[in-house]
């Protein structure tokens, strides 16, 4: 039975919707919340300070390292950290520019672990060599866009 | 030796429906849509002028109309300087669009077998470049749209012999990082494709590569171990 591509595109479209309703709006919010909670607190200013010299190697804000820890938790809501600092004035177009590739190489391990390592069988003490190469992949990637933008 | 009964039950297996998939040829039109979709995605035809620009994904993507603001600044239905989770919300679901335009693109090429194109075409490098064997192309493929379907396909692949304890840690390595890259650059990071200063297509470049020396990052690692003291 042939479909018509307008009928294919549709069904995509629809995944679409489903993807942004059950994941991008819960873990935007998220994301946006916890930006919101680390601003009122200070913790924000706090960790934009403590991690500026590190960041600064990347061409980064300090504030940047909540993308790299959020997106580790969730792509999400890396990217959701991402938007609401680029939303606070806190990240420019460059920044963001960098940050993209690490907040998907090094994203939501804490959660692949399980459906991808787990699933696919792999052994317990390979975890950490497999999840160590991740975050390297992200922090060599944001070296690289830093002379792609 | 472990080459050789590698390779028997190759053959032995011959009739999974995974084998059946990958010996059925890809007709022209997969090249065509695989084609396509790299040129919609890159950007190639941004500033294009006239009907070239119907290749362009942020030209279909279109834009919201302009709401006029208090100080008689422009602004989208999202408004400007909202804060905390009623800004979230309202960011998030002006995403909406150009999620379901990316996934019904990628829905289509899919179904004109684009991906299974690119498979075609990626099969022959595996060997090379990551030190998997070509037998693991659907799975490769599938895991860059899925994280579940790609490494279900990667058990499937290590319960029927057809890859080694070595091959399946390369293909995990490969897989991890930046898992279900195409579906979640594509709708997730959407969220951020209008901020960046680079063509949408540059940061899925750089993930690629990344992807492929993090593999060999692990084969180096692993060179140290010798392959009956993998699973120990």
């Amino acid at each position: 039975m042939k479909k018509s591509l307008i009928d294919v595109f549709v069904e995509g479209a629809r995944k679409g919707l489903q993807i942004n309703f059950n994941s991008i709006i819960p873990n935007l919010i998220m994301a946006f919340v916890l930006i919101q909670a680390l601003k009122i607190t200070g913790i924000l200013a706090f960790l934009g300070n403590a991690f500026a010299p590190i960041m600064a190697v990347f061409g980064l804000p300090g504030e940047g390292i909540t993308v790299l820890l959020s997106a580790w938790l969730s792509m999400g809501g890396g990217v959701g950290a991402c938007a609401s600092l680029y939303a606070e004035g806190i990240l420019t177009g460059t920044h963001v520019s960098i940050l993209i590739p690490a907040i998907f190489l090094m994203g939501a391990q804490a959660q692949y672990m399980g459906r991808c390592l787990g699933t696919a069988g792999v052994q317990g003490k390979y975890y950490a060599p497999l999840l160590g190469i991740a975050i390297v992949n992200a922090l060599l990637a944001m070296l690289v866009m830093r002379f792609l933008v | 030796m472990g080459k050789i009964t590698k390779e028997t039950s190759t053959v032995q297996k011959a009739e999974t429906p995974l084998e059946q998939d990958r010996a059925k040829s890809v007709p022209w039109y997969g090249y065509v849509s695989l084609i396509l979709a790299i040129i919609f995605f890159s950007g190639i035809f941004a500033n294009a002028e006239g009907w070239l620009k119907v290749f362009d994904f942020t030209a279909l993507l279109g834009q919201f109309g302009a709401l006029q603001g208090p100080n008689s600044a422009a602004a989208t239905f999202t408004g400007s300087s909202g804060i905390g989770a009623r800004d979230g919300f309202l960011f998030a679901l002006s995403l909406a669009p150009s999620v379901m335009l990316a996934l019904g693109i990628v829905e289509i090429v899919t179904y004109l077998q684009g991906l299974r194109a690119a498979e075609k075409l990626l099969t022959p490098l595996l060997r090379p470049l990551l030190g998997i064997p070509g037998i693991t192309g659907l799975a490769l493929i599938s895991s860059l749209q899925s994280t579940d379907a790609g490494a279900s396909m990667t058990r499937e692949l290590r319960d029927n012999d057809m890859i080694t304890d070595r091959e399946r840690l390369l293909f995990c390595a490969f897989q991890l990082s930046a898992d279900g890259i195409i579906t979640n650059y594509l709708a997730t990071g959407a969220a951020l494709f209008s901020l960046m200063t680079v063509p949408i297509i540059t940061p899925l470049i750089v993930m690629c590569v990344f992807k492929v020396f993090g593999t060999n990052l692990m084969r180096l690692y692993l060179k140290r171990i010798p392959e009956e003291a993998i699973n120990k």
